[in-house]
C-alpha cells in the first residue's frame, strides 16, 4: 500500500524536526514575498507559490567564509571554517524544477577536486520535493526534460492528493530514514488519487537538437538580435537554481579578516576582465551567449547533464524581459 | 576539528628575497613555512598557483622556478590591481598565502632529443623561465636551445641577469630584442619586433618544438612567422591566461567552451588553440 501524510501532519513532521534541533527550510512568506527560509513552526509552510529565489543557497550561500587569517605576534595564521557544524538539514517542499538542481550541481562541485563547503552540506541535506501542481506562463520545466512529478533530486517526493493529503515515496535511503524517524506520522492510503495539474502546455524542447545548432553557431546573428539588450544586471544568474558561478575576495585588513566566497555571474562585464585590459567576452552579447551556451552546451559536454531545470525564474525577472524559453524555441524550431 | 580538506586553504609561504625586475615588475623566492609542506611540494613546469596577500585575496601566476630547484618556489608578476599591489608592499620576512600547484603542464619528457625555440614578450618570460631552466638542468637530453626574447624598452626586459647568463653560455642562443625606440645608445640586442626578429633567427623547426607565451597581439603575428619556418600545429605550445578565482574548476570563470582553462589548461598546442576557435 502506498504511504501518505495529511496536511496536518506534514506540519506536524516540520514541528518535530525543529524539536529535534534540525534546521528545516521551506517557503515560508517574508515580507511580501514567499521565499525559502528556515521555518520555526508547521504553519510557516506555504504551498502555494514558487518561492521568488531558489534553494540553492542552502547548499551554495549568497556569501561564505572559506577561511579566516591573524597575524599574531608577528606570525600569520589561517584558520579553516569548522565545517563539522553544519547543521542537519530538512528542504522540504520544494517542487520538481528546485529539488533537481542540486543534483545537476553535485557534477561541478565534485568533479576532481571535492569543495566540501558545498559538498558537507548535501551531504547533511535532506530533500523532501513535492510535485508541482500549479505552473505559470514563465514555468518550462516540461520543456527541458523535467516533469511535474520528477523524483529525480528528492530523497522523499510527495504528491498531493484530491482530498488534500499528500502521497509519500521514499526515493533515497535519507528519505526512508526521514519516515521510518517519525513513521507514526505517515498512514497507508486505499487509494492515491492525484490532484490535478495545470499544465503550462508549452512545447517540448529537442535538447540534443539545441546542443548540436549551438554547437555550430557560436558565431551567429541570433545573439547580437536577442542578447543586445542585456544589461547584464546578473538576476537572472542570481535567482537561478542552476548558475554556480561565485569569486573568492578577502574582507578585513591585512592583519586579520576572512577570505570569503560569494556568487558572481557571467553577465558582469568584468567577470572575464583581464588585469592587461584584454576581455574575451568585451560586448554583453557575448556574455549572454555564454549564459546559454554553459547550460545548454558545454555543462552537457562536459558532465552529461543540462544545467537548467526550466523554473521560470529568469524569465520573470528579467528587466528587459529577456525569455529563455522563447530563445531556446526560436533556436528548436531552426531548421539548420 | 576532523574534516575533509578544504581546497581553497592555502599553505602559508615565507618570502625570503625580493628583486625588483623592472620598475612595476617583481620576483618573489618563497619557502612554504611548514616542513612536511616544503618536502613534499612538487610541480611541473607551466603549471601555476594561487598566491594570496592577506586582505587583498588571490592571484593567479605561474610558478616561474623551475621544478628541478628544491627547496623554494619563484613567482614573478607585474603590479597591475588590488592583489598585486598589495603583494608588493610586502617585504622580506613577511607571509603569503600559496595554493596550487594547479593545472597541466609542458610534456617536458616528450622534448627529449629535440630542439627548443623558446619566444617570449615582456612579462610573459615567467611562464617560460620555469622551462627553460629545467631544460638547462638537463641540457644533454635537447639539441639546440634558442631563445628569443623581447619586450617593449630596455627597461621592461625581465630577469636581466639571467639574460646575461644566457647569453655567455655556449649551449644556449639567446636573442634578445627590443621595439624600435626602445633601447638606449648602450643597447647589445637586436632592435625590432619579437615576430619580425624570430623570422630573421630563423631557428630550424625540423625535431624541433617552439614555446610562444607573450600578450595576444604578439602571438598572433608569431603564429604565422612559425609556420612559413615549417613549424606544424602540433609543435608549437603556449599558454593560455584566462582571469581564474578558483583555479580548480568550480567558479566557472576561465572557461573557452567546454575547456577549462585552469584544469584542461593553462598549457596547449597551438592545434589545440585553433580547435577551440573561441573567445579567449
Ligand atoms: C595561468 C595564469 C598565469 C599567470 N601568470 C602570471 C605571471 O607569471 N605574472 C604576472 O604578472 N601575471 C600572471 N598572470 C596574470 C595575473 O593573474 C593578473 O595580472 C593578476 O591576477 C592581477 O591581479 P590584481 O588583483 O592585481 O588585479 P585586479 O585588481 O584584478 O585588476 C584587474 C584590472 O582592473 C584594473 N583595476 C584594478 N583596480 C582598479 C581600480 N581601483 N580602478 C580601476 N581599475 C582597476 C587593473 O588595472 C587591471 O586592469 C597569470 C594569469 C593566469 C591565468
Ligand atoms: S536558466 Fe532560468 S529557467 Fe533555467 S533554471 Fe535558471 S532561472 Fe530557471
Ligand atoms: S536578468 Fe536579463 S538583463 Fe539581467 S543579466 Fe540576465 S538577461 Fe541580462
Ligand atoms: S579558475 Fe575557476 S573554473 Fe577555472
Amino acid at each position: 500500500m502506498p504511504q501518505i501524510i495529511t496536511e496536518e501532519n506534514l506540519r506536524n513532521l516540520i514541528d518535530l524536526l525543529v524539536k529535534e534541533s534540525k534546521v528545516v527550510v521551506g517557503p515560508k512568506e517574508t515580507g511580501s514575498v514567499v521565499l525559502y527560509q528556515p521555518l520555526t513552526a508547521g504553519s510557516d509552510l506555504r504551498l502555494d507559490s514558487l518561492p521568488r529565489r531558489s534553494a540553492k543557497e542552502l547548499f551554495f550561500p549568497i556569501c561564505e567564509n572559506i577561511l579566516t587569517y591573524q597575524r599574531q605576534d608577528g606570525k600569520m595564521q589561517v584558520t579553516d571554517v569548522d565545517r563539522s557544524h553544519f547543521p542537519e538539514t530538512v528542504l522540504i517542499g520544494a517542487p520538481p524544477c528546485d529539488a533537481a538542481s542540486p543534483a545537476i550541481l553535485d557534477a561541478v562541485f565534485s568533479w576532481d577536486y571535492n569543495d566540501e563547503f558545498y559538498l558537507e552540506r548535501r551531504r547533511k541535506s535532506t530533500i523532501v520535493g513535492i510535485a508541482c501542481t500549479k505552473g505559470d506562463d514563465a514555468c518550462f520545466c516540461t520543456a527541458v526534460g523535467l516533469a511535474r512529478d520528477t523524483e529525480a533530486g528528492s530523497d522523499l517526493f510527495l504528491t498531493p492528493l484530491k482530498d488534500g493529503s499528500y502521497g509519500c515515496k521514499a526515493v533515497t535511503e535519507k528519505g526512508k530514514a526521514l519516515v521510518d524517524a517519525h513513521a507514526a506520522l505517515f498512514g497507508e492510503a486505499a487509494s492515491v488519487d492525484a490532484a490535478l495539474f495545470v499544465e503550462q502546455g508549452t512545447e517540448k524542447l529537442d535538447l540534443a537538437k539545441i546542443k548540436n545548432w549551438l554547437e555550430g553557431h557560436f558565431e551567429d546573428p541570433l545573439w547580437e538580435k536577442i542578447a543586445d539588450i542585456c544589461v547584464g544586471c546578473g538576476s537572472c544568474a542570481f535567482i537561478c537554481p542552476a548558475c554556480h558561478c561565485f569569486d573568492i575576495n578577502d574582507e578585513g585588513s591585512t592583519e586579520q579578516g576572512s577570505r570569503r566566497k560569494h556568487w558572481d555571474a557571467c553577465g558582469f562585464s568584468k567577470f572575464t576582465n583581464h588585469a592587461s585590459g584584454h576581455n574575451p567576452r568585451d560586448v554583453q552579447n557575448k556574455r549572454y551567449r555564454n549564459r546559454i551556451m554553459h547550460k545548454f552546451k558545454y555543462y552537457d559536454d562536459k558532465f552529461g547533464k543540462t544545467l537548467c531545470t526550466g523554473c521560470g525564474r529568469c524569465v520573470r525577472a528579467c528587466p528587459v524581459g529577456i525569455d529563455i524559453a522563447e530563445i531556446l524555441s526560436t533556436i528548436n524550431a531552426k531548421q539548420d | 576539528m576532523c574534516q575533509s580538506k578544504n581546497i581553497y586553504l592555502p599553505n602559508l609561504a615565507t618570502i625570503e628575497a625580493i628583486v625588483d625586475e623592472t620598475p612595476d615588475v617583481r620576483t618573489l623566492r618563497l619557502v612554504f613555512q611548514d616542513d612536511q609542506v616544503r618536502e613534499n611540494f612538487s610541480f611541473r613546469a607551466g603549471q601555476f598557483a594561487e598566491y594570496s596577500a592577506f586582505g587583498a585575496g588571490e592571484s593567479t601566476f605561474c610558478i616561474a622556478s623551475a621544478p628541478t630547484r628544491k627547496g623554494y618556489i619563484e613567482c614573478c608578476f607585474r603590479s597591475v590591481g588590488r592583489v598585486t599591489e598589495s603583494l608588493r608592499r610586502l617585504e622580506v620576512g613577511d607571509s603569503i598565502g600559496v595554493r596550487g600547484p594547479y593545472g597541466n603542464s609542458f610534456p617536458i619528457e616528450q622534448f627529449y632529443g629535440k630542439s627548443l625555440v623558446f619566444i617570449a614578450g615582456g612579462i610573459a618570460l615567467p611562464p617560460l623561465r620555469t622551462v627553460i631552466w629545467n631544460c638547462l638542468d638537463l641540457r644533454d637530453k635537447f639539441k639546440d636551445i634558442t631563445i628569443v626574447y623581447g619586450a617593449r624598452s630596455e627597461a621592461d626586459l625581465v630577469y636581466k641577469r639571467e639574460l646575461a647568463e644566457w647569453q655567455e653560455r655556449d649551449d644556449v642562443r639567446l636573442v634578445k630584442c627590443v621595439d624600435p625606440g626602445g633601447n638606449g645608445p648602450d643597447f647589445d640586442g637586436k632592435v625590432g619586433f619579437v615576430p619580425n626578429v624570430l623570422e630573421e633567427a630563423a631557428p630550424s623547426s625540423e625535431n624541433a618544438v617552439a614555446l610562444v607565451c607573450g600578450p595576444p597581439i604578439m602571438i598572433k603575428f608569431t603564429l604565422p612567422v612559425l609556420e612559413r619556418l615549417g613549424f606544424a600545429d602540433d609543435q608549437i605550445y603556449t599558454t593560455l591566461e584566462n582571469r581564474m578565482k578558483c583555479g580548480v574548476g568550480k567558479c566557472g570563470r576561465c572557461n573557452v567552451g567546454n575547456v577549462y582553462v585552469c584544469k584542461d589548461g593553462p598549457v596547449f598546442t597551438a592545434g589545440e588553440v585553433k580547435a577551440m576557435s573561441q573567445e579567449f
